[in-house]
Parts: C-alpha cells; structure tokens; sequence
C-alpha cells in the first residue's frame, strides 16, 4: 500500500513538473506572442496612424498606452480573428491604437508589450506631399465589403509562399512604336503575411516607356482561394521605343513575414499545440524579397512609310478633329480665339498642329495648347488648341478648316481628321461698342449746331502744307533764289558812296581828336578831291587851282587853304598853334552831303 | 536787277497758284444727313476733305450717339477750318457730353489759329518773298526806304504767324481720338497684357510710338499705355 502511494506520489511530481513550464509558458504569452505594426509609418500632420497589436494565442490583455512627446495614442477597437501562418489558421486577438500627432517630426515608438520592437513614425507637414503615406484613415474610404471566394486572376502567379502575386494586364495584339497602350499592373498582398511594399511596381528592361505610377493605386480586398488578399492596381500607358519581340513582366519589391522553419517543424509544432507555438512564431522573420509577374511576349511594330502624311507629326491612336471661333459674332479689331480641338485615344504628347500660320486679311499669333484628360492615364482626353486671331476687315469671311494627321494601330494606316472651314461675320467694331448707345444719342442730338450747306472747297490731304514735302520744296526754293540774288545784285553808287563817306568821316574825327593834323589835312585834302572829281567827272589829277576857282567862285579860298594847310603839315609833320579841326571838318561835310544829293 | 526781282516775285506768285488751282475741286465725301448716317460707321477716310462735310459727317456721327467719331471728324473740319465756330461748339458739346476733359484754348492758340493752316501756310510763302524783295530793293536802290522797311516788317510778321501756326499743328500730326469706350491701355504691347487704366470714347491722346497692332498713346494726364490700333484713330490719316 505504502508502495502505491509511493507511486502515485511519485507520479504527481512527475505530472507537476511537467506542467509547471507550461503554466509559465502560459502566464507570459500573451507577451511574448504578440507583434505589432503601425500604418502608415509616415503621416501628414492632421492625419492619424494605426497601431495595431496581434496576439496569436487570444490571450491579449489591456495594453498600456506609451508616452511619447507630441503623440497622441487612443485605443479604438478590440477585435477577434485568425491569423494563417503558413495555411493554417491560428485565432488572434487585436487591439487598435490610433496615433495622432501634435507636431511634425520624426518619433519611435516604444515597443508595446515586452519583446516587440520600436515603432517609427514620420509626421510631414500637412501641404507637403509625403511617398509613403499610401494609405490615410482620415481620408480613406471605408474599404468595400470582401467579394466572395474566387480563384487568382488569369496569369497570376502566387508568389512568396503564397503571400502576393503581380501581373501585367495588357493588350495581347502587336502595338506600334510610339502607340500608346494602357496597362493595368496588379499587386496582390496577403495582410499580415506583407508587412510592406517597398516601392512602386517596375518594368523590367529598357525598350518600354511607363507613365508615372500613381502612388495612390486602387485598393480593394479581395478573397482568392480562401485567402484574404489586398489588390492594388495602377493603371498607366507603356509606350514601344523601338520594334521588335520583347517579353515584359513587372516586379514589385515588399517586405514579407517568412516562416524560417521547416515545413515539418512546423507540422510538429502544429500537432503539439499551444505550448509550443511559441517556438513556431519565433521563427517568423521579416524578409524583403522582390515579386515579379508573368512574363508576357509583345510584338512591337515599326510605322509603315508608305502612306505617311508631311504633317504627321507620330500621333498614334484614334482622333477625331472639330474647331470653333469665339466670339461668335466679333467684330472688326476684337481679338477671335480659333480653337482646335483634337479628342479620342491615343499619345497624345504626340499630337500637335501648326494651327494657321499665315491667312489672308487676318492677323495670325502664336497658338497655344493644353490637355484634358479624360481617363486617369491621359490615354483618353481632349487636346487644346488656341489661336488669337485679329482682322480689321468688316463683312462675312471664312477661315480655312484644319487637318490633322495620325497613324491608327486598328485601322493600320494613316488617316486625317478634317475641320470644317468656319465663316464668321465681322461686324463694324465701331457702331456696336460706341459708348453711345441710343440712350446718349438723343442727348447729343439735342445741344447740336445744324449741318452746313455742303462745298466745294475741298483738299486731297489732311496733313498741314507745313509738312508736305511738296510745298516745302516752294519756301525753300524761294529762300534760296532770294540768296542767290542777295549776292547777285549790286548795291547802289550812292549807298556805296554814302557808306565811303561815312568811314571817311569818322577817320578824321579820330584824327581830330588825336591832333594829328598832318593825318586829318591829308585825308582831308583826298576826299575832298575825290569828291569833286566824281562831282564834276574828271580824274583827282586834273583838278588844279584854276579849276576850283572856275567852278567854286569864291568859297574856293577855303580849299586853297586847306591845300596849304595840307601841303605844310606833310613837310613839317605838324602844324604849330591850334588847328581848328571842327571848321574844316564842318566845311567837308557840307561838301559831302552836297554830293550826296 | 530789278528785273531779277520781278523774276523771283512772278516765280513764286506762279508757283502758288498752280499749287492752289491744281487742287482736286469737289470733295466726294458722300452726303449725309442727320436722317441717313452711315449704315457701317467705319473711320471714314474720303479721298478729299472738305471742312462742311466733315462737320456734317461728325454731326451725323454724334446724332447717332457715337461720340468717338464725331469727334475724330469735328476735329478734321477744325484742321481746315479753325475759326468756324459750329465746329468749335459741338465739338465742345460733344466732348462735354462724353465726360471727356476739354483743355481751353491760350492766348497763343487763338493767335496761331487765326488763319487756317493752308492760308496760314501760304502767307507765310508770301511773307517769305515779301522780306527778302525789301532786302533786295533796299540794297539795290535808297529810294522809298520807307516802303521797304514796312515790307519787310509785314514779311516777318507773316512768317511769324505761319511758324508759330505750324508750330501749333506739329503735336496735332500724332493726335488720335478713341473710338471704343473703356478702351484699356496695355502695360505691353500685346493681347494678354496687363490693363494699365481705361480710356473713354472721344477721348483724345497723343501716339508715340508703334508695335504690330498696337499704338502707345500718351494722355492730357500723362499717363502711357498700349491700345489697339483698332480702338483709335488719329486725326490726320
């Protein structure tokens, strides 16, 4: 009996000690299997992130909230579910946090339960665009219920353990260089299994174009063979830069959670059960891998020469061509907008016009334009172009229709959209945006002066005959005639004797004045003798005493004198005593002016 | 001598009359009256000008309620026929109807204008000959001093008078009238220039210079823009 008890007791302590770790092993996992994850890691300010704790086991209890300077953390919801690790289902628990920044910046995150790492969370100002923040929960939409279980969509291929997969969708006919081709690239990720996408999806090789991607694809949740999956898509339009036969796939690189353990560890680990999951989700691992689709054969075609308008300018694709003119009803001198506007499918980077160049009577600027896309790729849209026009000419006129040439890839040959020629009628600026108006008319009409009887008096040109070249040719050719004759006509003996005598007699005041009396006599005795030889037209020389008393009578015993007076002053150079200047000056001039008469 | 005299006088007295007798005789300005104005009132530039139909083309314009061209037109009759006082007073009334600034004339203005610029122009050729005849005569002969000297005096007067006349019509020659109400004048010479102020029809302005289809005007105030040709039209075409 004592032995029984020996052995019963023997095995209590045997069971205890093995259900001791596992007790232990129970008490901490609800800190030891959880992990947690923020998303986005990077906001706008006035944006909030997620941060969401999974524990695997369901035992996930209150979560103390962190502090950290300038964050704000709110507990938003307690959720219940299964994770799958590696295909099997594993009930989880959840708890939601949501981080709401007060600044911006850069902040960690202290790990929320014992083992799990730091957080980072950039927080970017509000009006700069921020790459990473691919998804806001202030400002997404609340995403659309899950579609029902269906099977991957044709030519994906899951990849990375079956945690996402990448395809191509695009045209499967040959395209042409330079034809633009919308694609659609799909990126398929398992929540919870990637963790991240680490950039935008690529082609790879160089022979193809691809639009931008957008960096706020598509999202929606779909379900592919029991499996939740989140589905991006991004539309865009790849473009052929030369001929030939290429193949094309797509690559996407994301961070994915990867079980390192073997899938017969993980079976056994699996059969064990709880208590030795942990070992099982010590294993998973982050891993960053890069996720390509399919490959797809493309056969790329070079332009056909044959047929190619002079004004192709490489638009390829399907347009069609209108125009119109604003104002419709203009008139003289106001500015007319032509517009060209070319719609449909295409590359529409390639479409261009030259717009009219030169049109008779009207004056052409240069055209500008501008695209409207109507699509999210720009393959469908409307291309602007817009003329300014101007025209002085009044009446109706017409302006010439455009054309516009394209290669179409369906039809495979060149075409040409044709604008009808647009007629416009130019009314007269003048009488339809005077002030006036009728209103003004009555009042001018009233305070008018009446018409004048019409006249005949009328001339060809307005401008003043002061600035005619023709009549100023009259004034210069009579100033000039004027001169000429200024220089050819010969003034009068009288004035030129006059003006003689003047010089004359101001020579003998000055001598006068100086008492040079052999100067003043001198002079004296020469002009006078110069005068009377014009007086009675006889040479200076042949005027002697005789003469002057023949023709003088009795004054002539002054000019004796003065001959005397003339005679001694030039021999003895002066003359003593006082010489009276003043009477044989007078007596000259009464002698002059005689002779002037 | 005095023959050559009377040659340069027969000369120019010749000259002028062939110049004044050669000139077209009836303006083709088609009549208008204030019952009919014109059916398209375009800026009318007629191949001859008489101040009477300038006047009725203006008058008509303004019975109209066209501001702009009447005063284009009173402005051109007032060219030939500066004295007529019709003229002056609706171009006064039809400036002070559109609200535009009317500058009153100065002493030298109503001086200079007391002829009109052909007449003025012509006595001034007159003026010319007359001076330099008295310079020749007085040099040639000293009989009727007198006569001479108040030849030349009347000369210089008469020169005088035509050059301050011209010099009155000089600023005249860039003178435009605005056709178009609230007309903007452009900070540049083109369409999508900014607006630097609003011109009002009838306004006159000054242009200074031009681009394409722009002309730069100046105003009364002094302010400078870019307007369309299309919007103005100058005085002398």
């Amino acid at each position: 009996m004592r032995i029984q008890l020996m052995h019963w007791r023997k095995w209590l302590v045997i069971f205890l000690s093995l259900i001791a770790p596992i007790g232990y092993v129970d008490a901490a996992a609800d800190l030891s299997l959880a992990y947690e994850t923020i998303e986005p890691p990077s906001i706008r300010l006035g944006e909030s992130a997620i941060i969401r704790i999974t524990s695997l086991d369901g035992y996930l209890d209150d979560v103390p909230l962190p502090r950290v300077t300038g964050l704000k953390f709110d507990v938003v919801a307690r959720q219940q579910g299964f994770e799958f690790v590696s295909g099997k289902p594993i009930p989880s628990s959840y708890v939601l946090i949501r981080v709401t920044p007060e600044f911006t910046g850069v902040f960690t995150i202290p790990g929320l339960t014992p083992k799990s790492r730091t957080l980072g969370l950039e927080v970017v100002a509000a009006e700069t665009s921020n790459p990473l923040a691919w998804r806001s929960y202030k400002t997404t939409p609340p995403p659309p219920p899950p579609k029902a279980t269906a099977s991957l969509p044709k030519g994906a291929e899951l990849k990375a353990g079956g945690a996402a997969f990448v395809r191509l969708v695009m045209p499967t006919r040959p395209i042409y260089v330079g034809e633009s081709v919308p694609v659609d690239i799909e990126v398929g990720l398992r929540p919870g299994i990637v963790t991240s996408l680490n950039g935008l999806p690529t082609l790879t090789g160089g022979d193809f174009t691809l639009n931008n991607l957008s960096r706020q694809p598509e999202r929606r949740d779909e379900v592919y063979g029991g499996n939740p999956f989140l589905l991006m898509t991004w539309h865009s339009v790849l473009a052929a830069v030369k001929p030939g036969d290429f193949s094309l796939s797509v690559e996407a690189p994301m961070s994915v959670k990867i079980n390192t353990l073997s899938s017969e560890d993980i079976s056994i680990a699996a059969k064990m059960g709880a208590p030795f999951l942990q070992s099982l989700y010590n294993a998973i691992k982050p891993k960053e891998l890069t996720v390509n689709s399919p490959t797809l054969d493309l056969k790329v075609l070079p332009l056909p020469t044959e047929g190619r308008p002079k004004d192709f300018s490489g638009a390829v694709g399907n347009f069609q061509a209108s125009s119109d003119i604003t104002p419709a009803h203009p008139a003289a001198g106001d500015p007319l907008t032509y517009r060209l506007h070319i719609s449909g499918t295409g590359n529409f980077d390639r479409v261009d016009s030259p717009m009219l160049s030169e049109l008779d009577r009207w004056k052409t600027y240069p055209p500008k334009s501008s695209f409207t896309r109507s699509d999210a790729v720009g393959y469908k849209g409307e291309k602007l172009f817009e003329q300014p026009l101007i025209t002085a000419q009044t009446g109706e006129q017409t302006i010439p229709g455009l054309g516009f040439s394209y290669f179409n890839p369906n039809t495979r040959r060149y075409e040409r959209a044709q604008t009808q020629p647009i007629k416009v009628a130019i009314g007269a600026s003048l009488a339809d945006s005077s002030t006036g108006s009728l209103a003004d008319a009555a009042t001018l009409r009233r305070g008018l002066r009446p018409d004048h009887p019409a006249s005949s008096d009328s001339v060809s040109n307005l401008t003043p005959l002061y600035f005619q070249p023709l009549f100023l040719t009259v004034p210069a050719t009579l100033a000039l005639l004027l001169a000429g004759s200024w220089f050819l006509v010969h003034p009068s003996p009288e004035r030129v004797n006059s003006k003689a005598l003047a010089r004359t007699l101001a020579e003998l005041s000055a001598a006068a004045r100086s008492g040079d009396s052999a100067s003043f006599f001198e002079l004296a005795r020469a002009t006078l003798l110069h005068t009377f030889a014009t007086r009675w037209r006889l040479p200076p020389d042949q005027i002697t005493t005789e003469e002057f008393r023949a023709r003088l009578g009795p004054i002539a015993g002054d000019f004796e004198r003065l001959w005397a007076l003339a005679d001694e002053a030039k021999y003895s150079k002066d003359l003593p005593g006082t010489t009276d200047f003043q009477h044989w000056l007078a007596l000259i001039r009464a002698h002059a002016a005689g002779e002037k008469q | 001598m005095r023959r050559l005299t009377l040659t340069t006088l027969m000369a120019s007295l010749t000259l002028w009359t062939a110049t004044t007798s050669g000139q077209p005789a009836p303006a083709s300005t088609p009549p208008l009256t204030a019952q009919q104005p014109r059916a398209t009132p375009q800026p009318h530039e007629p191949s001859t000008y008489s101040a009477d139909d300038l006047y009725n083309l203006a008058n008509s314009y303004a019975r109209a309620g066209k501001p702009g061209l009447a005063v284009l037109n009173y402005e051109r009759a007032a060219l030939l026929a500066p004295n007529d006082p019709d003229i002056r007073a609706n171009l006064d009334y039809v400036r002070t109807t559109a609200q535009v600034p009317t500058d009153p004339p100065t002493r030298f203005t109503r001086f200079a204008q007391a002829a009109n610029p052909t007449a003025a122009a012509w006595l001034g050729v007159i003026g010319l000959a007359l001076l330099g005849t008295s310079l020749l005569a007085s040099k040639a002969t000293q009989r009727f001093r007198a006569l001479w000297a108040t030849s030349a005096l009347l000369g210089t007067f008469q020169i005088a008078l035509a050059i301050s006349n011209a010099l009155l019509l000089r600023p005249r020659m860039h003178e435009a009238v605005v056709l178009i109400n609230q007309t903007p004048a452009r900070v540049s010479p083109v369409l999508m220039g900014d607006t630097a102020f609003i011109l009002r029809e009838a306004e006159t302005v000054t242009m200074t210079a031009q681009h394409e289809d722009f002309v730069l005007i100046r105003t009364h105030a002094g302010r400078t823009g870019w307007v369309s040709r299309a919007n103005v039209a100058a005085v002398i075409p």
